[in-house]
């Protein structure tokens, strides 16, 4: 009867509590922050992306949420576990998959799941039919008996892939899984995490690739600097810098002259909103569509400054990012 | 930049500038990691200071026990010797090897010397004696110090008995002589008083043959004075009577008067003459008794003398040939040191070196192993993937301990294999028993290997730091260099590694045969080391890899 209760309970447990509770994390390496006081719901079923640059705090905060490391402060409840005081739970219902390889060199792709199975506790049979389908799954059965040190970077990845989901966990995290990959990888690993996604896995996925995170993610944020500075859909994000349009102008400029006079003159032009440049390339969101063009031409024409092309455009994450931080992802 | 400066330059074969740069960009590698730098900086002076002290000096008060069958006064010189010796440090005198040897199992005594019971009248009688150190040859420094440190003992002893018998044996010689010298003088003295004493008596036979002589001339002149026939006058007061014819007077005093004849006065001269002769005669027979006396006293005393002067010759003759019938070596060697093995005489050296090499090897290799199972899993992340799992701390810690212990016992199966076949190496102990210490020990090793690679980032950190660990082990676990030579403070640092340990109890089983309740205590240590430093791993062992 107790028993019963109890899965009654866990039930109740899962049905009512979003997957990921992020309450006040906050990891700090001496005197340097790394993730700052980050609260976030993800919810069940979702893919969630972290987005930013390297050095943001996105493997920090997956390294804490996997129990790898301990915050400085804060906590996450993890499908109703506390990753501080039940990190075995949380480990038991959770698969990752590392940003480096992370497997045995000299095991078989066969024998790597094997061992992973092992540790997961599971049954003999179980770890046969499981590595026998996810091997399938990666399109690695074929090569399930060569040893993993020879594998490419697309075969180590889909292997990697294949060993956190061996335990078929409920949330999946994957820290930038498809970083140095060459295109083909790419798709496959984002095709398998879709196709979790649908079997019903929650996905953390990390990346610093906007469009990778627009194409998969259900839910984005944009983390800087340890701090969420953005948090929504892909649409919504976008749609921080939509009050607007956006232009892109491309000019050609014969040698190094002074553009912060320039750009300076051109904010205090009355449709304007922002002015983002980079070198010869500047993205303004105007106000209308009504005259812009003309408007923005003849400011350069009056400056004897060429310009080569100009365009609307739909802005893309990287716009938002740029947007947001004013500054550069790639840097 | 400026617009014309061209970039590429000839290059140069030997160009300073860029071998300058390349220099500091090592320099600022290298001083960056300090965890990897600090002890690559430290190892070379603790490698000196280690190796500095600990070759080149042999060990000093080595503990002793003396098994003591004889209380000469020699016996007592040699214990005495012993003890004043900086080689030996005397913690016991027993009176049976079984005594000794016990303490020799216990580790309380690392050497025994035996003085075997009559040395001090085998010495005397010239029969070498034998002086007998037992040592645990598996300890060779100290037994090397050992054979060494009575060798110069017995040595400088022997000399000195030697050349007190060669004194005695000079003082022999020149009393022999001496006495022979004095027998010479006694018979010479002899010769002289026998010559003396026929002179004496030859003066006698001749006095004696001249009283004859007068006497035979008185007789002569007596006969021819008194006539054929005459008056027989005899005078009444006369003490000359005359007799003749053979007639015997009868009542003279009355019958005849006295008549003194006319050759009364040449009677009277001729008695005169017969008395002087007597007179002669007795003195020259006093004469001849006393030269007789004389003589013979004189006989007597010399044979007496000449008896004891034989006597005397014949003793300094006998100790004279004790000398010369004994062996000159054996009156130059009265004390001969004999070696003997404590556990067994079919040692070699190699046989001793086994268990420390295998102490060693396992060390290095469980410390080692560890750089690869945690350092190097650590960094490329297989470590991690674990660590996602849900695993405890204690479990990926057994299994690594379990793997490697497997593992470095299969290495000693495999050095004590070839140990076997190419050595001809006896294992003594129980094979069980060497697998249980040899267990313990892995363990311990591996603990140590955990503890490091908990402390550091990068495998070669790691390596850094082990070695700073693994290779003073190496000198200090007295397989190569005697512990007991090497300054306090280093006999200090040995006394708390594991592999001094670990070789000890080793030794005792492999070699000395020892069952489980004599390695008791180094057996303890062991396990208290393995209690400890695993205590360390699981409080150090963290799965937080920032």
């Amino acid at each position: 009867m107790s028993n019963k209760i109890t899965i009654n309970k866990k039930e109740i447990n899962n049905k009512e509590i979003n997957n990921i509770e992020i309450k006040n994390l906050t990891k700090k390496f001496g005197n340097f922050t790394a993730v700052d006081k980050i609260n976030l719901t993800i919810k069940e079923g979702e893919i969630f992306g972290f987005l930013g640059p390297n050095g943001a705090g996105k493997t920090t905060t997956i390294s804490m949420l996997t129990t790898l490391i301990r915050p400085t402060s804060g906590t996450a409840i993890i499908a109703g576990h506390d990753m501080l005081t039940e990190d075995v739970d949380v480990r038991s219902i959770i698969g990752v998959v590392p940003q480096s390889f992370s497997l045995f060199a000299e095991l078989t792709a066969q024998e790597n799941l094997e061992y992973i199975g092992k540790l997961y506790g599971m049954s003999t049979n179980s770890i046969k039919d499981r590595s026998e389908y996810l091997l399938k799954q990666v399109a690695l059965y074929e090569h399930r008996d060569r040893i993993a040190g020879v594998f490419s970077g697309g075969m180590k990845q889909r292997l990697s892939l294949a060993a956190s989901i061996m335990s078929n966990p409920k949330i999946l995290f994957m820290d930038e899984p498809t970083t140095g990959l060459d295109p083909q990888s790419r798709i496959a690993i984002r095709e398998l995490t879709e196709q979790l996604n649908s079997e019903g896995m929650t996905i953390v996925y990390t990346t610093h690739d906007m469009e990778e995170a627009d194409k998969i993610c259900d839910r984005i944020v944009i983390m800087d600097q340890g701090k969420i500075i953005a948090d929504g859909t892909s649409d919504q994000l976008k749609h921080l810098i939509m009050s607007g349009h956006l232009i892109e102008v491309r000019l050609g400029l014969e040698e190094k002259r002074d553009m912060h006079n320039v750009i300076q003159e051109l904010k205090k032009l009355s449709f304007i909103k922002s002015v983002v440049y980079n070198k010869d390339v500047l993205n303004i969101t105007v106000d209308t569509k009504v005259g812009t063009f003309y408007s923005i031409s003849d400011f350069f024409h009056k400056k004897n400054i060429i310009i080569e092309e100009i365009q609307y455009k739909e802005p893309s994450l990287e716009d938002v990012f740029v947007h947001l931080t004013k500054k550069e992802l790639r840097d | 930049m400026k617009p014309n400066e061209k970039i590429h330059r000839k290059e140069k074969i030997v160009d300073f500038r860029k071998i300058g740069a390349i220099i500091q960009k090592n320099f600022v590698v290298m001083t960056r990691d300090k965890v990897r730098l600090i002890p690559l900086l430290i190892f070379p002076i603790v490698m000196i200071l280690v190796l500095g002290f600990t070759t080149g000096n042999s060990p000093k008060h080595i503990s002793t026990a003396i098994v003591v069958y004889d209380d000469s006064v020699l016996s007592q010189e040699i214990q005495q010797e012993i003890a004043n010796s900086q080689t030996f440090s005397i913690k016991h005198v027993v009176s049976t090897e079984d005594e000794a040897r016990k303490l020799l199992d216990k580790g309380d005594v690392r050497v025994i010397i035996e003085i075997p019971s009559n040395v001090e009248n085998d010495v005397n009688n010239n029969i070498p004696a034998n002086i007998i150190v037992i040592v645990d040859e598996s300890d060779s420094a100290i037994a090397g110090a050992a054979n060494q440190g009575l060798n110069i003992i017995i040595n400088s002893l022997s000399i000195r008995i030697s050349q007190e018998k060669m004194q005695v044996y000079q003082q022999s010689v020149d009393m022999a002589a001496q006495r022979m010298a004095g027998y010479t003088n006694t018979q010479t003295a002899y010769y002289n008083s026998m010559t003396a004493s026929t002179s004496n008596n030859i003066i006698a036979e001749k006095s004696v043959a001249a009283s004859k002589n007068i006497l035979d001339q008185y007789t002569n002149n007596l006969l021819l004075s008194i006539p054929p026939s005459s008056l027989l006058v005899i005078p009444h007061n006369d003490t000359v009577q005359i007799f003749m014819n053979n007639q015997t007077p009868q009542n003279t005093d009355q019958n005849f008067v006295a008549i003194e004849s006319p050759v009364a006065p040449q009677i009277r001269a001729q008695a005169s003459i017969l008395q002087q002769s007597s007179a002669l005669m007795g003195s020259a027979e006093n004469s001849l008794a006393a030269s007789s006396a004389v003589s013979t006293k004189s006989v007597q005393s010399d044979k007496k003398l000449q008896e004891t002067y034989a006597q005397n010759v014949v003793q300094s003759l006998h100790t004279i040939k004790i000398f010369t019938h004994s062996k000159i070596e054996n009156v130059l060697r009265p004390l001969v040191l004999t070696n003997k093995s404590a556990y067994g005489t079919n040692k070699r050296a190699i046989d001793f070196l086994i268990p420390s090499l295998i102490a060693l090897t396992l060390f290095q290799g469980a410390v080692m192993g560890m750089g690869r199972a945690v350092a190097g899993e650590k960094r490329d992340g297989s470590l991690t993937r674990v660590f996602l799992t849900p695993t405890s701390n204690v479990t990926i810690i057994s299994g690594t301990i379990i793997f490697y212990v497997l593992f470095e016992l299969v290495r000693a199966a495999f050095l004590i294999f070839v140990a076997v076949m190419l050595f001809n190496t006896h294992i003594e102990g129980s094979i069980l028993l060497i697998i249980l210490i040899l267990a313990i020990y892995v363990s311990i090793s591996i603990a140590i290997g955990m503890i490091i690679s908990s402390l550091v980032r990068t495998e070669q950190q790691f390596t850094s730091m082990a070695m700073l660990i693994s290779l003073p082990t190496m000198f200090l676990a007295g397989a190569f260099f005697p512990v007991q030579a090497m300054p306090k403070v280093l006999q200090a640092i040995a006394s708390v590694l594991p592999v001094t340990y670990g070789g000890e109890a080793l030794r005792g089983v492999m070699i000395k045969g020892f069952s489980i309740g004599m390695i008791m205590a180094p057996l303890m240590v062991l396990l208290l080391f393995l209690v400890a430093l695993l205590t360390i791993v699981i409080l150090v062992f963290k799965r937080d890899i920032e």
